[in-house]
């Protein structure tokens, strides 16, 4: 019999060709999942505000925040390839009960915070849908998205559900399509996104901060590493997981970009008014996507935002519930049942009944809700990044893999960054003259 | 009950009441069937940074006192198999062998018997999260007020396999002897839930065979093949050539392709030569899915000779479902079962009592094919031939089903992160 070294494997091969393909695919896959729920509603509402009030002045922000997301993604991608394991895991190992109890506490504030808006997008795009309902839109639509959520994440289809939506977050081409049919002044458009602005108002700040902290949130930190560790890597395809970050970060940043375009040549341009507690904010958004779509703007714009906001709300609970869950050593698992994973199926209830039900309050104000977590994780990742600098350099969790010199300057820059903007936001608060 | 935590941080004393340091950790040794403390690891003094604890005289409140000196104080000394029970334990994952399941260590118990401290339990339970978090008490009142209980969830030291010790293999092997005790099944459930680099430190502590059916026994071949990948070559290909050729075949598709001819080149030369045979066959076939485990007797043998030379082959059960008939060209020629063999005369030529016409499939069948013929004539196994009529193979029939049913449902664990 033939010896390995001159062997012809004809049809294996071939196989093992194709699975080369499906190698890359399947790769390319955390990264982009991660990068596309990233655009959720807070994402949609955040970045909408924006071009909405300021025009083009922020887009230079979104250069800002893709490195800061690289820095901070390729590091837990990192992590979840050669540890296998989840970021909440290597905090518990790393720094013991006390810390993570604290690290945990903040994460479900900050998540559950985030699921509201969630729930929150999907009353506003129900409303938009049926305006003819009125209210009764959203008492209707919170309840059943929440079953809906609950029900298909627990029976183990999430991995369908969380596909066709990734399918449906084609939806965004339309701002791109919007952006280019509003003609906005190109030249301006491309100046603004090199050149930096800032302006010394708190409104401006206040936007400021919740474009990087709907961008780079602690839970994507938690999803992203969970979702490469899930997929069982060898530390050989670490270059495949990069690309795979970036083509997610990139998917993130151009939809956001298309998104502040499109809204800075329709909405600003026009001079209309946005403000957030106004609960026809949502209405008057949707004007950016009247160049594409006409009398059908309000339409696209609440599919768009129905999508995202289920993709997160399936996503994000279910995150934050493994991460405390994994944290604690308790029993968890979608395929448990209650007497075999109390903590889990408490933890994931209760973040969707509180979800869902905050959503529901009567007569709160739907854009400035989804907008508010921005703030809240804008605030929190100052505290995250340095646990993350802390293990990526660990060599008992890295070994050979742990940060470079490259890495750590990057990381340490970011979070330089990040703690300005956050005593930046701080100040705007207590010091209310600062700013004008 | 004496636990970890309460040593951990407490202050260290001298004779004369001299402050030495506090506790960073405590060190022990891998004695049966309990760990013994061996030693104190100190942090806050620059000049003694462990003791022996032999030297330890007395502890309580959060507190340790030495029977010496602090200047006469020798550094603790080393021994192999050492573990330091709060950087390699504590808050770590371990195998709770009864439950067959990895938790995480909360807290440890320890007990005094005999002058020696032993590690003699693991804390897995709330009461654990809350003494390391100093709530404890306070969590018991409230459960008191509420004539409530609050047990203790602890599972015996002699219960459990410390999964990660370090990287150092001698070590590993010893950790997980309770580990290579259970069925290749469960073991393959509990590897599930590890990190790849506490699956290979299972494997590299599990012998040949068992580490051969408990790859087996782990569904996806992604996972089986990231579980070689991370082993040596050398250990790697012995593992392999105690598998099933159909199964090293399927796991090598899935490796990188340099990876796996490596690995084949160490395998022993006729076992790499029926992976070779079957690689060569598209997965989606006949020849993809048959094993070159069965047995083949020739047909100028009689039933006594024939039986003669299954004692030879020694085969595996699930390799005898039927014992074929060949010429020397290994040209199929008919098939028997085994009763057939033991109720035939011993002096009869197998060729004369033997079923002639064989249902047989060729090598490029597909799969729904051969699920179709072994269901119609309700074989347990069907032998597959090229066009000279020339057996290659068999695929059994649980082989084809788990390549024609839909995923399994109830299958593993379902995962999602």
């Amino acid at each position: 019999m033939a010896r390995a070294d001159n062997l012809a494997w004809p049809a294996r091969y071939l196989r093992s060709r194709r699975a080369k393909v499906l190698m890359l695919l399947s790769v390319v896959g955390p990264g982009v999942i991660t990068g596309n729920t990233d655009n959720d509603a807070t994402g949609i509402t955040g970045y909408a505000l924006a071009g909405s009030q300021f025009g083009y002045d922020l887009l230079w922000v979104l250069l800002v925040t893709a490195v800061c997301l690289w820095a901070v993604m390729e590091m837990v991608a990192r992590m979840g390839v050669v540890t296998g394991k989840g970021l909440s895991d290597l905090i518990r190992e790393r720094f013991g009960v006390a810390p993570t109890l604290a690290a945990m506490i903040f994460l479900f504030v900050a998540n559950a915070a985030t699921t509201v808006a969630e729930f929150t997008g999907i009353a506003a795009a129900a409303a938009l849908l049926f305006p003819f309902a009125g209210d009764a839109a959203r008492y209707v639509a919170v309840p059943i998205a929440a079953i809906l959520v609950w029900f298909l994440v627990l029976r183990g289809t999430f991995r369908i559900v969380e596909r066709v939506l990734l399918v449906l977050t084609l939806v965004y081409v339309s701002y791109a399509a919007s952006a280019f049919l509003a003609h906005p002044p190109w030249g301006h458009v491309i100046r603004q996104t090199f050149v930096p602005t800032l302006r010394p108002t708190t409104a401006f700040i206040l936007i400021f901060i919740s474009v990087v902290g709907t961008t780079i949130t602690p839970w994507m930190a938690f999803f992203q590493q969970s979702n490469v560790a899930d997929k069982g890597l060898h530390p050989a395809d670490l270059a495949y997981e990069r690309i795979d970050t970036g083509i997610g970060i990139f998917m993130t940043q151009i939809v956001a970009f298309f998104i502040i375009v499109a809204c800075g040549a329709t909405v600003f341009a026009h001079h209309v008014q946005v403000d957030p507690s106004d609960p026809s904010a949502f209405n008057k958004i949707a004007l950016s996507l009247a160049p594409l779509a006409g009398h059908y703007a309000t339409l696209l714009f609440a599919i768009g935002l129905m999508n995202a906001s289920l993709m997160a709300a399936s996503v994000l609970p279910l995150t934050t519930t493994y991460a405390i869950t994994e944290a604690f050593g308790f029993e968890r698992g979608i395929d448990k049942s209650f007497r075999e994973a109390p903590a889990f199926l408490i933890i994931y209830t209760t973040l969707i009944v509180l979800g869902a039900g905050v959503a529901m309050f009567p007569g709160a104000p739907l854009a400035l809700i989804t907008n508010l977590p921005n703030i809240v994780n804008g605030l929190m990742l100052p505290l995250l990044l340095p646990v993350l600098i802390i293990l990526a350099n660990d060599k008992r969790v890295l070994g050979q893999f742990r940060n470079g010199l490259l890495a750590n300057a990057l990381a340490g820059v970011v979070l330089v960054f990040l703690t300005g903007v956050t005593v930046m936001f701080l100040a705007s608060i207590f010091l209310p003259g600062l700013f004008g | 009950m004496i636990f970890l935590s309460d040593f951990l941080n407490a202050e260290v004393v001298d004779v004369r009441q001299h402050r030495v340091g506090r506790v960073r950790d405590l060190v022990v040794v891998m004695t049966e069937p309990f760990p013994k403390v061996t030693g104190v690891i100190l942090k806050g003094n620059r000049k003694v940074r462990s003791l022996d604890w032999s030297v330890v005289r007395s502890w309580d409140n959060k507190e340790l006192s030495l029977k010496v000196d602090a200047a006469s104080l020798q550094p603790h000394s080393r021994a192999d198999s050492e573990l330091w029970l709060s950087r390699q334990i504590l808050d770590k994952q371990i195998v709770d062998m009864d439950g067959r399941r990895v938790v995480r260590v909360n807290d440890l118990q320890l007990s005094q018997v005999e002058g020696a401290l032993l590690v003699v339990g693991v804390d897995i339970g709330s009461r654990g999260l809350a003494r390391r978090v100093g709530l404890e008490g306070l969590g018991r009142r409230v459960t008191a007020t509420l004539k409530r209980d609050w047990p203790q969830k602890l599972i015996s030291w002699e219960a459990v396999d410390p999964v990660k010790t370090d990287v150092n293999s001698v070590k590993l092997r010893i950790a997980h002897t309770k580990l290579a005790k259970l069925h290749p099944a469960d073991i393959a459930d509990i590897v599930n839930e590890l990190s790849p680099d506490d699956r290979s430190a299972v494997f590299a502590a599990l012998d040949d065979e068992k580490a051969a059916d408990t790859l087996e026994e782990i569904d996806e071949p992604q996972m089986q093949a990231s579980i070689l990948e991370r082993l040596d070559v050398e250990r790697a290909s012995d593992i392999l050539e105690a598998m099933a050729p159909d199964e090293v075949a399927d796991l090598l598709a899935d490796m990188p392709r340099e990876r796996a001819q490596q690995l084949l080149q160490k395998m022993e030369e006729d076992e790499a030569g029926d992976v070779e045979e079957l690689l060569a066959y598209r997965e989606d076939t006949a020849g993809g899915l048959m094993t070159t485990e069965y047995v083949a007797v020739l047909h100028t043998l009689t039933a006594a000779e024939a039986i003669e030379r299954l004692r030879e082959l020694e085969p595996d059960a699930e390799s005898v479902y039927y014992v074929y008939v060949i010429d020397e060209e290994e040209h199929l020629l008919g098939v028997l079962s085994l009763r057939d063999l033991i109720v035939a005369k011993p002096e009869t030529k197998i060729r004369d009592f033997m079923i002639k016409n064989v249902i047989s499939v060729r090598l490029d069948a597909g799969p729904r094919e051969v699920a179709e013929v072994t269901s119609k004539y309700n074989l347990l196994a069907v032998p597959v031939v090229d066009e000279h009529n020339r057996i290659h193979g068999i695929v059994t029939v649980d082989d084809v089903m788990e390549r024609v049913m839909p995923a399994r449902a109830g299958g593993r664990r379902r995962r999602i992160f």
